[in-house]
């Protein structure tokens, strides 16, 4: 079985940027082992030779359309759920930060 | 007026023997009484409800043709958008957000005259087997308050049961509509994958998830799948197949159709629920059908499969809730990392933080052939054992759940809920349409259902089975809390 290591943790939590205090790390750490010590199961199923499932309904087709302007959602609604905004724009902490 | 079909129902206000407005006061009076206890609303539209029915009893005295869904009061699980209304998906990240557009299925029961009556619990970002990790509240089991109602549509499920709304719509990714409707004693259907449209639904498990109907007969199953049941051009995942009248033949019965059972898959069921299954397979028998060995022993690792392609599509669509254009902001973050960071840490709880790492994890350099391709693999094996079966049956029966409802709390080990869904969970993973319908109670008092299961696109057949299944039967009751 896996052994995951607090380091794996910890890279996880940053890859999917989710702070997570370390007790929280620590039982995530003993769920993971335990799921994934689950999941290898599928070790003992051959497979060779088997395409990879993409859909399942065997039928569907890229769907295409022209390409042409149609109506989008008007400024004002759509930033009626942002946390911060400033003139019309969503507002976010500085990236670069001035000196 | 709640003891009856949500067909009655609608029936008799297009016949003017009571209004619109009357249903929805009934209804609401229903959930004032008993929903303190149950728990199944997250939120009700007592404004939004009664205004919609005063103007369909304007348009039905003005002599219009009224809609397919006139005058039915029918509740929304709360991770399905209602234009104007907050989308909580049982989540504290996104307690404040307000829907700025309908989802197709709720736009369509609007365009038919149904009504919105409110939207009800589920675990949060619809995952989980019991209700259990709504951030928002409890929801018990009519059937008996200790218990959970099932999840992940545990709100929607109970709220059906305890006649709370003849209808409501549930999403279904693993046995999120079917598992509470074994535990809540109702009907509850997971169509084809992209027979529903996914517009307006939050995702979870794309290439999985599927809106379905939760409703106290197999009929008013059907109705509401006529409805919702169309061509969507904003899902791409929507199929083109043509509008189906699955009322119509619905009272077609079974007599000669072929019922695969997969026994050897079913060996390690408890001898309770195996009796009541065994029952319900003679039941089925009476009306004609032939039962047949088939061989699905495959399935034994559905779950593992499940596991990895749902939690690294959560994954990835979880991404988006990230503190900036929507939900709550950490309002301690001071900078662009601290945003996603601590939005998401205050925001999510355990289970879906639990699962988005785990679908990092099996998405993350080094592993992803390792699990993710390889999981894809099985799954055409999956898709092909169901394909293989279905050249020997015309339907598939097998239980919905091992067991029955279980005690809140009760349920301590993630990887043992997850287990819950071993009979559920095959079925999303191959597209292929599933009801549960009440097969009857255990000793204890408590439903468990019935799962049949179609091959793609015959979601047509997998209701009339329901409906031949339901009137041979008497297992639709009403618990004695609401009575």
């Amino acid at each position: 079985m896996k052994k995951f290591t607090k380091e794996t943790v910890k890279n996880l939590v940053k890859l999917s940027r989710i702070g997570c205090s370390e007790e929280e790390q620590e039982a995530i750490l003993q769920d993971l082992e335990k799921i994934v010590g689950y999941v290898e199961l599928l070790e003992e199923i051959d497979v060779t030779d088997v395409p990879p499932c993409k859909h399942v309904l065997d039928d569907l087709f890229n769907v295409l359309r022209d390409d042409i302007v149609g109506e989008s959602l008007p400024r004002d609604v759509f930033l009626a759920n942002a946390p911060s905004q400033i003139g019309g724009m969503i507002r976010v902490p500085p990236v670069i930060k001035s000196k | 007026m709640h003891t009856l079909s949500a067909i009655e129902i609608r029936d008799k206000f297009l016949r003017g023997e009571v209004s619109a407005v009357s249903i929805v006061e009934t209804f609401l009076k229903r959930i004032e009484r008993y929903d303190g206890e149950i728990g199944s609303f997250l939120s009700v539209f007592n404004e939004r409800a009664l205004a919609k029915a005063k103007a369909l009893d304007d348009k039905r005295k003005s002599g219009v043709k009224m809609g397919k869904l006139a005058g039915i009061p029918i509740a929304i699980k709360d991770n399905i958008h209602v234009k104007g209304e907050i989308t909580t998906c049982a989540s504290k990240f996104l307690i404040n957000y307000r829907a700025i557009f309908d989802s197709t299925a709720v736009r369509l029961i609007e365009e038919e005259d149904g009504i919105i009556i409110g939207k009800t619990n589920l675990d949060e970002f619809a995952m989980g087997s019991s209700t259990e990790n709504s951030a928002l509240q409890k929801t018990r089991n009519p059937w008996n308050l200790k218990c959970v109602p099932g999840g992940t549509s545990g709100g929607s499920a109970a709220a059906v049961a305890a006649r709370l709304c003849p209808l409501a719509l549930g999403s279904d990714t693993g046995g999120s509509v079917r598992l509470p409707a074994s535990f809540c004693g109702v009907i509850g259907f997971k169509p084809t994958y992209g027979r529903v449209s996914r517009f307006g639904l939050v995702a979870h498990g794309s290439s999985l998830d599927q809106i379905g109907p939760l409703a106290n007969s197999s009929a008013d199953t059907a109705l509401l799948m006529e409805v919702i049941g169309r061509h969507c051009e904003k899902d791409a995942t929507s199929y083109s197949g043509p509008l189906e009248n699955y009322l119509e033949g619905i009272d077609k019965g079974i007599k000669g159709m072929r019922v695969g059972v997969p026994w050897k898959f079913l060996d390690k069921l408890a001898e309770e629920p195996k009796q009541i299954f065994t029952n319900s397979i003679e039941v089925l028998k009476k009306l004609g059908a032939e039962i047949v060995n088939i061989d699905l022993s495959i399935l034994k690792y559905s779950l593992a499969v499940y596991y990895i392609l749902s939690t690294a599509e959560a994954s990835s669509n979880l991404a988006r809730f990230d503190g900036i254009r929507y939900g709550v902001r950490s309002p301690n973050a001071q900078t662009l990392d601290e945003v996603y960071d601590q939005s998401k840490e205050n925001g999510f709880g355990p289970e879906v933080k639990r699962r988005i790492l785990l679908g990092t994890y099996v998405l993350s350099a080094g592993y992803k052939d390792a699990y993710y391709k390889k999981a894809q693999q099985v799954r055409t094996l999956i898709i092909r054992s169901y394909q293989e079966a279905f050249k020997k049956c015309d339907l598939i029966a097998s239980p919905v759940s091992p067991f029955t409802a279980f005690e809140i709390g009760a349920m301590k080990d993630p990887l043992q809920m997850y287990l819950e869904d071993i009979y559920t969970i095959g079925i999303n993973l191959a597209g292929v349409p599933a009801i549960s319908v009440p097969q009857g109670f255990a000793k204890d008092g408590k439903p468990l259902g019935l799962q049949l299961i179609g091959p793609q696109k015959q979601d047509g057949r997998v209701l009339m089975a329901a409906q031949a299944f339901e009137k041979a039967t008497h297992h639709l009751l009403i618990p004695e809390l609401v009575k």
